[in-house]
């Protein structure tokens, strides 16, 4: 959400009309001039091949024609990380015509990376339009878009332990890895004093996280002390109710964090004291985009994802059998790293620039919402579907987010970070991912063999 | 061991310079020097009054401080070494296992003789590293604290991996941090809140919230493996445990070294080793209180000699600890997580007790709590570390039974900490949780201690 800065927000020059391309041949130009790369996140846009058009600041004026191209530019252009776009075409060539599936993986994985940034972008600048309160929702709901993605591919292909894994990764990678990395070059950069955040947001955050480790442990201890009243039967029902009860929770900290912030608009704490100067159009805040081309980006960046998670899913197993690596190691490790990348990166940055808050609302709040919202949402999805997705993770998967998520609110609670906070919480972080590397899940080797439909 | 071994001088007289002058005759093996004591134990007495004084030796009212020692300065050391803590009345028993041992055949005697004979050992150690600490500046003390602060257990260990105890050295370290977290910190809370009953006692929060981090992260190093085991998901059966136990053990040891740099960078000009020190250096320019009471080459001379007698004394408890157990038909679990850590804690139990007595809660948590962390971070994947060197599969997984135990006692005293206040109710309710821990472990029966004690020693 707070990409703005990271994508030199303060220019609001556009640029002027491009010829009429399709994306595909924009981003081929973008790989053949990586100097234009550069200069996008300078002051002036500027590019050899377009006609330089007035300096209009953008903010809040309608869009005319000329605005599809100087669209794509903005919306496609501005961002280095962009520069992985291309990979995701390139996936679906290679799966044409090969059946490297390893290749495939990793190609659509890159590809995905720097879609889900700019979905995150786009959802941002659609917020703009909506005020706060819409606003705020739309960021909860689509800020973990990718993951969810994901996981409704796979959920339809039956892998439902593929589900549990990603997301338990993505649960893990934020709350360990990314705010173990914020905290750490946070901490380096101001090493003389401690870096202070906001308690009482990190302590709902943990008392959430908690709430969903109960909800994930009742299952699991249920199937494991073979104590259901109908064996089978039972733990599904189970965690059917407790993902309705869990969406109920996470609905009513919505509401309680829109009524708090009231006139403050700081949607689930992500854009912490940024919006603040959200109303005035001035410099650093003003849409970069139209309301109607931010919905358009949208749901062009959502199929574009979809049809890669599709190869993504599909890949899957043959990765780990050609990498010799375990599915649960790629499901839980590789893929939440990999599409991660780019939150993992702002979260660093505003540590290094103290804005610590913020740092706080990417990892943790997104920690929150998949295990809040994005678990229990797959599990009635499933439900829809007809499949048996449940929320017993196994003992193991279950033992690693219940000890995570002690260590992490124990981390929180003091208020402050230092980088040995930093250090500490990364060292966990390669614990956990040692043990996935020597942790073979029974279940995924099964479940590879169910045909998709 | 702690690094408040440093502030037993409080116990020992330290207000006193005064030494004893030359023995006559030649140098007394400590043997002789013990016996002289036990003869005249009214002497320990007076150790702890301002004058010493001894009907065979010599009066000198030299000041020591700092002086060079002459070859008198031998059986000064000695005096001041062996003699100043009462303590050391347990020396004998020392030598006298060994006796036992060579004449009859009852283990249980030996171990329990052996054991009585570690605890002075363990203390005097403490003291010598103490004293070391004074000639190599705060950051080397701190770095002699950190590592030497729980050498007896360490020395223990490493005797009990070479006998392929693996078992037992887990069951001791474990048994070392329960102790230290519950029993030693409830006493100290216990006492020090009848004493000042008033009032709360404060403690440095900030210090407990680290080591309890600390505490969780050591948790979170022996869960994984544990649970890896139990739930039958390893990749290669038997091989892919003792792998994650090795590389957790590097990132445990990274982390604890990170850790040393972190508490000697925040302190700079403060010389506070690991936090424990507390309050008590800031004083540490004045002679009175601080000044070091043996040379430099006489702490090291010492250590070295404490080390060694520790070591024999630990080779024998760790032969005979099988014998005892059987003798005494209570469960080597048993004897391993509650006997062996009560009863060679002794002296950083009294000294912890006595530091919150006198409202100097800092120093009571550091040798607590410190020490529990050093045995999680340090000692824990060291031994590790030490049997994979010496191709030993000492491993992380502590078995179910003792996994969930450190898993709940680390939460319950996290959260005790927390608040960074203490009364003697906090400090009844640790000691009570220690009565129960000890209770479970006197009902359990460890499967594999039973078949370890088979393997023959090499």
């Amino acid at each position: 959400m707070d990409h703005k800065q990271q994508v030199g927000a303060q220019s609001h020059v556009e640029m002027g009309s491009v010829e009429d391309r399709s994306m595909l041949d924009l981003d081929d130009e973008c790989l053949d001039s990586p100097g234009t790369e550069a200069q996008k996140t300078q002051m002036p846009f500027s590019g050899q091949q377009l006609p330089f058009s007035d300096g209009f600041p953008i903010g809040g004026n309608k869009m005319i024609r000329n605005g599809v191209y100087g669209s794509i530019k903005t919306v496609v252009f501005s961002n280095k990380l962009n520069l992985l776009m291309p990979f995701g075409p390139l996936a679906i060539l290679v799966h044409k015509l090969t059946t490297s599936n390893g290749w495939v993986f990793f190609l659509s994985l890159l590809g995905i990376t720097p879609l889900a940034e700019r979905l995150g972008y786009a959802t941002e600048q659609l917020a703009f339009y909506t005020g706060p309160t819409v606003g705020g929702l739309l960021n909860a709901t689509f800020g973990n878009a990718t993951e969810m993605i994901i996981s409704i591919y796979a959920l339809k292909s039956g892998m439902t332990r593929v589900v549990q894994l990603s997301l338990l990764g993505s649960i893990l990678s934020n709350m360990l890895l990314v705010l173990g990395c914020a905290f750490f070059c946070g901490g380096l950069a101001y090493h003389r004093k401690e870096q202070v955040f906001n308690k009482a947001t990190a302590v709902v955050n943990s008392g959430l996280l908690l709430m969903a480790v109960m909800g994930l442990l009742f299952p699991a201890v249920l199937h494991y002390t073979h104590t259901e009243r109908r064996a089978g039967k039972s733990e599904l029902a189970l965690s059917r109710f407790s993902s309705c009860i869990m969406l109920v929770a996470y609905a009513a900290y919505l509401f309680f964090q829109l009524r708090s912030q009231n006139d403050l608009y700081s949607p689930i704490d992500e854009e912490g004291s940024h919006h603040e100067e959200g109303s005035d159009n001035d410099e650093d805040e003003a849409p970069e985009i139209t309301k109607w081309e931010s919905v358009i980006w949208l749901t062009i960046l959502t199929a574009w994802i979809s049809i890669l998670s599709d190869y993504l899913v599909d890949t899957i197993q043959g990765a780990s059998e050609a990498w010799d690596l375990s599915i649960a190691f790629i499901s839980v490790i590789l893929l939440p790293i990999i599409g991660n990348a780019a939150e993992h990166a702002s979260a660093i940055m505003f540590a290094m620039k103290d804005k610590l808050d913020i740092s706080l609302g990417v990892a943790i709040g997104s920690s929150t919402q998949i295990s809040m919202f994005g678990i229990p949402f797959c599990v009635v999805i499933g439900w829809m579907m007809g499949r048996e997705m449940d929320l017993n993770f196994q003992l193991f998967e279950t033992a690693t987010l219940f000890i995570t998520v002690i260590v992490v609110a124990f981390f929180l609670q003091e208020g402050t970070s230092n980088y040995f906070k930093g250090l500490m919480l990364i060292l966990c972080y390669l614990i956990v991912a040692a043990s996935f590397f020597a942790h073979e899940d029974p279940t995924t080797t099964d479940q590879s063999k169910q045909p998709k439909t």
